[in-house]
């Protein structure tokens, strides 16, 4: 009877042992991971970087997961044009009826009432030959070309030129979608998705392993759950460079930069992310290239003071200095300058180009490291203050072999 | 019509809505015309009294390697889980403070978690939009058994709890401003309440409680201030829509009589609501507070709904007892001997009243009752019995113990109250778990319950 007493409990308590051990096991085990936290407002590039990811230092995408990129594609196709009619449209009748700038060609107009009258994207079947053809025609018509003019104005994809430019490839039968295009299709982001990755080669950085994560632009209340994210190593802050003179997609009366520096402020002020580094990319500088000689920074009130020089090339280079100043600007009006730990990069990507996005990890790793050792170097001196030799070498565990 | 007209009939009546609105608003404000701490006192009711050994905390379960976040008692076998920013359920004893289950989940960032009804599945919900339904095995050798998920939501998962009565089914709200019940077995959507709808939240719902007494209705909080109430009979619109508070309401609490709910909000206060004629009864706010900014995380209300507990989210880690009747704060958690050294994410009350748990973002959970009065039997055949009495349950002596199969029974000479302890746990051979002894039955007042 007593044993059979003793028996139950100690069942219990061996559940309970194992449970302890394990958890702590896993603790151990966490701890070496570091946490990367990937940010910014919608469209910044993020899921892009994730991808880039995947083919830089994973195995990259294999047939299966190509293929299940066409119909993120053929939507992404028939949203473009389907935003593009909608503006022309629009256009039209702001222009009044004396003007025919944007008004298509009689042979596009039937298809292109057709494609407005489709409620969602994923309405459309697949993208056939057909009307693939029928969509290219509609891409080339001047009225259409117009109002892609004016592209900020809507809420264009970053993928349309791209896209709309290879229609035909895209809608062949036997279409496998190049890493190009999986890198240029757009898919809104819900959830969190996470994945992990060794940086290359360094032999000093034996056992590094780095966890990233995405959790989705779009805007829900992000003051709900971002405390969970207390103890990430560093945020990936992703800002699109072209987006100046854009608004948002939830809300076509305010500026997309304006909303990123929002976003940074509020970021740097969460007392989670106190000893946080943030390492910035400036994204999209190929679609920035294009666009700075065209349209001046001042369409974005935060840019007013920008004053061009010239209009030549360099006057790019000028106006990139100029932007990276801006946010570098941000982080220390945000920043108390006792601060030591927080380290702060900014870097000019393009996500979809793999050399330059391998080039970035490199240097991120490289920052990365140098919080790691200031860290370490900060637990020594603080064990230096409070006493023995013993603890400095306990504390130097990274130097040991 | 034209794009341009279009907008300005929009415009038009939305400037209508404003102004029914603030009629509306003005008419409520004419029609209240006292609080209940007011009534309170123009009755002469007194502030209750709490005693430092009226709320002991009795235990501290450690295990989780990350800040709490949520918890939540089973009904029937005393088993309380708990989520934590480490990826873990931990399912616990709270009696022996030991750990039952600990289930990593697929996904680590984990905001909410429930217990069904009849203790054999908990559930867990957080950024990855999805609920996971685990069902616990009862024999170790088994691993915990592949989650059934539900998919759907649009938004991070910040509450869920099982319908009682109905175990096979789950409600739970999101960040996308839809709450949703699901049918657990086929992991299929029954009704969303809210969603395209304007009769919905308009921001994210952060919050759910389900009214016991009658499991068809229920409230949500959200972040567009308000508080709603659903019958899940009609999933189109809400029933009603509660307003005044100035920030997210973070925690809805259903009093157990089921006629009025809590609220709590970022704004420091809580409020009562009264479901049925839609007023607000009572404020509770503590000026010292407002001014820190501290924002009520959580909030639980006793079983007679006479005390109201608030966690507050300010770096004191304050949990205040709040008297209900008259509005006055009677108690303050931190102030005890071994306090959470953290702010507090989670309050949740057992199921019969007897004792409250605390979940803590310093990685432990506390639970809290009254001073246990221990009475020490008799020694029978080698084995010493340990009787510890419930925090309802008024101390009495007992003279005489006597062991039968299975059981205990004091009886007590002067008042011939007759106690029969039965033990909830293992076989029934005599002596056995007497730690354990769990449940108790009073034969001469008629009360049962749960130690």
């Amino acid at each position: 009877m007593g044993a059979g007493c003793t028996k139950v409990q100690s069942q219990e308590e061996a559940e309970d042992a194992a449970i302890k051990r394990n958890m702590e096991i896993e603790a151990k085990r966490e701890q070496k991971v570091l946490k990367l936290l990937l940010l910014g407002a919608g469209e910044s590039g993020k899921s892009t970087i994730f991808k880039q990811i995947k083919v830089l230092f994973q195995t990259g995408f294999d047939d299966p997961e190509r293929r299940s990129f066409v119909p993120v594609i053929h939507a992404n196709v028939y949203q473009s044009i389907r935003t593009l009619l909608m503006g022309c449209k629009e256009f039209a009748e702001r222009e009044g009826e004396s003007s025919s700038k944007y008004i298509l060609l009689p042979e596009n107009q039937n298809y292109g009432e057709r494609i407005a009258e489709v409620e969602s994207p994923e309405g459309c079947s697949l993208l056939d030959e057909d009307n693939a053809l029928k969509v290219q025609n509609c891409w080339k018509d001047p009225a259409i070309q117009a109002a892609y003019l004016r592209g900020n104005e809507l809420q264009l994809p970053d993928c349309t030129e791209f896209f709309l430019n290879n229609v035909l490839r895209l809608a062949a039968q036997d279409y496998i979608p190049s890493q190009e295009d999986i890198l240029f299709a757009r898919q809104q982001t819900t959830g969190i998705v996470e994945t992990e990755f060794s940086p290359d080669k360094d032999p000093k950085n034996k056992g590094v392993c780095y966890r990233l994560f995405d959790v989705g632009g779009q805007r829900n209340e992000r003051r709900k759950w971002m405390h969970l994210f207390d103890g990430v190593t560093a945020i990936i802050f992703c800002a699109s460079l072209s987006e100046y003179d854009q608004t948002l997609l939830e809300d076509d009366k305010q500026n997309r930069m304006i909303e990123t520096r929002e976003l940074l402020a509020w970021l740097l002020q969460q007392p989670w992310f106190e000893n946080t580094s943030f390492l910035v990319f400036l994204n999209k500088f190929d679609i920035f290239q294009k666009k700075a000689l065209k349209v001046p920074l001042s369409a974005c009130d935060w840019f007013q003071d920008y004053q061009p020089l010239t209009t030549n090339n360099q006057e790019i280079e000028r106006a990139y200095r100029y932007v990276e100043r801006k946010f570098k600007k941000i982080y220390e009006e945000n920043t108390a300058p006792s601060n030591i730990q927080r380290q702060f990069r900014t870097y000019r990507t393009t996500a979809i180009d793999e050399g330059i996005i391998k080039e970035t990890f490199r240097l991120v790793d490289d920052a990365l490291t140098i919080q790691r050792l200031i860290q370490e170097m900060l637990n020594v001196l603080h064990v230096l203050a409070c006493s023995s030799l013993e603890g400095v070498f306990l504390a130097c565990e990274w130097q040991r072999p | 019509m034209s794009l341009a007209e279009l907008r300005e009939r929009a415009f038009q009546a939305s400037l209508q809505v404003k102004e029914l609105k603030e009629q509306v608003l003005m008419r409520r404000a004419q029609l209240i015309d006292s609080d209940v701490a007011s009534f309170a006192q123009q009755n002469d009711f007194s502030t209750t009294q709490l005693q430092p050994h009226d709320f002991v905390c009795c235990r501290t379960l450690q295990g989780h390697t990350g800040k709490v976040y949520a918890l939540d008692w089973s009904q029937e076998r005393d088993r309380i889980v708990s989520a934590s920013q480490d990826g873990h359920l931990i399912v616990w004893n709270p009696l022996t403070s030991q750990k039952t289950h600990a289930i990593k989940l697929a996904s680590s960032w984990v905001i909410t978690c429930a217990f069904s009804s009849d203790g054999v599945a908990v559930a867990s919900g957080g950024l990855d939009s999805i609920c996971s339904v685990y069902v616990l095995n009862t024999q170790q050798e088994q691993p915990i058994s592949d989650p059934k998920t539900l998919h759907g939501h649009k938004g991070y998962i910040s509450c869920c709890k099982f319908v009682p009565k109905r175990d096979a089914q789950i409600l739970t709200s999101s960040g996308d401003g839809t709450c949703a019940l699901w049918e657990v077995e086929s992991c299929q959507k029954v009704s969303v309440f809210g969603g395209d709808s304007s009769c919905g939240h308009s921001a994210d719902v952060v919050s759910l409680s389900v009214n016991t007494k009658e499991p068809h209705i229920f409230v949500s909080g959200s972040c567009d201030r308000t508080a709603k109430l659903w019958d899940m009979r009609t999933a189109s619109r809400a029933t009603q829509t509660f307003q005044g508070h100035g920030g997210d309401v973070n925690t809805v609490q259903f009093l157990p009589d089921g006629l009025c709910f809590g609220t709590g909000s970022d704004d420091s206060t809580c409020k009562i609501f009264d479901t049925r004629t839609g007023h607000q009864l009572q404020q509770y706010k503590d000026s010292h507070l407002s001014s820190e900014g501290a924002k009520v995380n959580s909030i639980a209300f006793s079983i007679s709904g006479r005390f109201l507990l608030a966690a507050y989210s300010n770096a004191d880690s304050d949990c205040y007892i709040w008297d209900t009747l008259t509005a006055e704060k009677v108690g303050n958690l931190k102030d005890s001997p071994n306090p959470h050294t953290m702010p507090v994410s989670c309050i949740g009350l057992a199921s019969d009243g007897s004792a409250v748990c605390t979940a803590s973002w310093d990685r432990t959970l506390k639970v809290w009752a009254s001073n246990e009065r221990e009475t020490q039997g008799v020694q029978h055949d080698g084995l010493r019995v340990t009787i510890t009495l419930p925090l309802a349950y008024k101390p009495v002596y007992y003279k005489k113990f006597s062991l039968q199969a299975g059981t205990i029974k004091a009886i007590d000479k002067e008042t011939t109250l007759h106690a029969i302890w039965t033990h909830l746990r293992g076989t029934s051979s005599n002596g056995q778990a007497f730690r354990q002894v769990a449940s108790y039955r009073n034969r001469a007042t008629g009360t049962a319950g749960n130690i």
